[in-house]
């Protein structure tokens, strides 16, 4: 199954609509498209997963290879996500405390400028700290 | 004309890494000999237009099977490199002169025969340029129609001998990396107790491919059982190595005493200064057994699958809350969940998730999942079937409804005790 990537701009927002499956094989198109938005200057982003209907461990850490890269630039990464089977997927792996995720794209940019949307976990010993400064 | 002193040499090459891995063009079968009558593409490049007319004379007049094409000098041969099966090389080229131009030529061609022509003088030039990784020589003037398509066939022949040797080498050398590695990821478990049962699985993905799942499993007291199954995410011999060093740290932590947080904060440090990217990380599952009185385990979960937990009236995932991946943020706290192991009869099944992320068609998720996964237990369980042949059974199912081999690896331990084991 292919995926599909599309970017678009909203309300101060970057959102990349993401459609299909994140795989092993997919994996390294959704890590090129990131890396160029962020590139080309984009800090908020938004991650669209409603339409992915698969998402792998090297998906995950596509993911969390963008958030670690926003954040060193002063940037954020928001997830928005309302599939429970993928949402499943954050909980187990214990990403859900990483990332700030909303249930969809509307909560996100209605909620996440500043970081600090209702999808945010508050700071606390599991979650607070900063997956950029895990670095080496 | 007639040059019989010239014979095939045989071409020794000190070097393989200017041949780049692919060899043959898709149309051209490079692992099978040449049919007798096959006619191969010839490229002579080649400045003098009296000696290039003498070649095509000599390979007309021996009625070879020959399709010859003549470049004047090494940029006029370039952009036909791609398509023909020998080149006829002179070594007085406008662009290139002695073994220049061969060099050119063996960096920019693939799986493509090279035979050298010089003249009467050049002799040793000739030798030169085989030990450089032409396939051939040949005299100009002393060599006539039969000899010429003769040694452009044997030049085809060895070049593509030698291709077929490398690639051999090349297969034999990742099956003993291949092998190395997955000694390192599913080592002999140091369990000796009698009172369980340990069964270990593991199955590659799709296309052979190791990946980067690997388990271990220690008796590191008397009725004290350490249980570890984890997976790198991706997959090749950099995850695999990966997955090696994670479990053997693991080994290492274990048989030292390190244990619980500490042990998983020190796997965390190691995946962090090994690995080459940040988007590679480890899920565990640590798994403590305690055999003594009514029987214990603690299970600490980071970003992996709970393990299943096989009673004889349940069977059901360990109830523990789940913790982050390895390699994400080192420190983070991953306290343990206790369960209580029934006296006499239970197993537990602790998996990695290639397992279950084959696909299911009807299912609404598309995919088997933990709860698909715990059906098939229970329908294990129903039918009454042995309980060390679960991790098969489960597989063969995963791969029936996946309607093929798993894309992912799959490793799994089963620690029985009572019936069934």
């Amino acid at each position: 199954m292919e995926l599909s990537l599309s970017a678009r701009d909203a309300e101060g927002y970057l959102i990349l609509d993401v459609a299909g499956e994140i795989d092993v094989y997919t994996a390294p198109q959704l890590r090129e498209r990131l890396i160029a938005l962020v590139e080309g200057g984009a800090r908020h982003v938004i991650v669209n997963l409603d339409r992915v209907e698969f998402l792998d461990s090297t998906g995950l850490g596509v993911l969390v290879g963008a958030l670690k890269r926003l954040r060193g630039v002063g940037g954020e990464l928001f997830l928005a996500c309302g599939q429970e089977r993928l949402l499943k997927i954050f909980r187990i792996t214990g990403l859900d405390r990483v990332f700030t995720m909303f249930p969809s794209v509307e909560a996100a940019t209605a909620g996440g400028q500043g970081g600090s949307g209702t999808g945010t976990p508050a700071p606390d010993a599991d979650g607070g700290a900063d997956p950029a400064a895990s670095a080496g | 004309m007639n040059a019989p002193d010239i014979a095939p040499m045989s071409a020794t090459r000190n070097t393989t890494g200017i041949w780049p891995r692919t060899a043959f063009g898709p149309d051209v079968p490079a692992r099978r000999s040449a049919p007798p009558r096959e006619r191969l593409r010839v490229l002579l490049i080649e400045d003098d237009a009296g000696d290039a007319f003498l070649v095509s004379e000599l390979l007309a007049e021996a009625d070879a099977p020959v399709d010859l094409r003549t470049a004047t000098s090494m940029a006029d041969a370039a952009p036909h490199l791609s398509e023909v099966d020998c080149v006829l090389l002179d070594l007085d080229l406008p662009d290139a002169s002695g073994l220049d131009g061969l060099r050119q030529l063996l960096a920019s061609t693939t799986g493509v025969a090279v035979c050298v022509l010089t003249g009467l003088a050049d002799e040793p030039l000739g030798i030169a340029a085989v030990a450089e990784g032409a396939q051939d020589y040949l005299i100009k003037g002393r060599v006539d129609g039969v000899l010429l398509a003769r040694a452009v066939r044997y030049a085809v022949e060895r070049r593509r001998a030698e291709d077929s040797a490398r690639r051999l080498r090349e297969a034999e050398l990742r099956a003993a990396e291949a092998s190395r590695l997955e000694r390192g990821l599913l080592p002999q478990p140091l369990i000796a107790t009698a009172a369980v049962s340990l069964h270990t699985f593991y199955r590659p993905g799709r296309k052979g491919v190791l990946g980067g799942d690997f388990y271990d499993a220690i008796e590191t007291g008397p009725g004290q059982l350490s249980l570890l199954v984890g997976d790198v995410s991706g997959h090749g011999v950099e995850e695999a190595a990966l997955g090696v060093e994670l479990r053997a740290a693991w080994r290492a932590l274990t048989l030292a005493g390190v244990a619980g947080e500490q042990q998983l904060a020190a796997l965390d440090r190691v995946l962090i200064s090994a690995r080459r990217s940040e988007e590679i990380f480890a899920t565990v599952a640590a798994v403590e057994v305690d055999l003594t009185g009514t029987g214990r385990a603690t299970v600490r979960l980071c970003g992996h699958p709970a393990p299943l937990l096989i009673t004889d009236d349940r069977v059901a995932p360990v109830d523990a809350e789940p913790r982050l991946m390895l390699g994400v943020l080192p420190g983070v706290p991953r306290p343990a969940h206790g369960v209580e192991l029934p006296e006499r009869n239970w197993a537990v099944l602790i998996y990695t998730d290639g397992l279950i992320e084959g696909r299911v068609p009807d299912d609404p998720d598309g995919r088997l999942g933990i709860d698909g996964l715990t059906e098939l237990v229970h329908a294990y369980r129903r039918r009454g079937g042995p309980l060390d042949g679960l991790p098969d059974w489960l597989v063969g199912q995963a791969e029936e409804r996946n309607g093929g081999p798993l894309a992912d690896d799959v490793a799994m331990l089963l620690l029985t005790k009572g019936s069934g084991r």
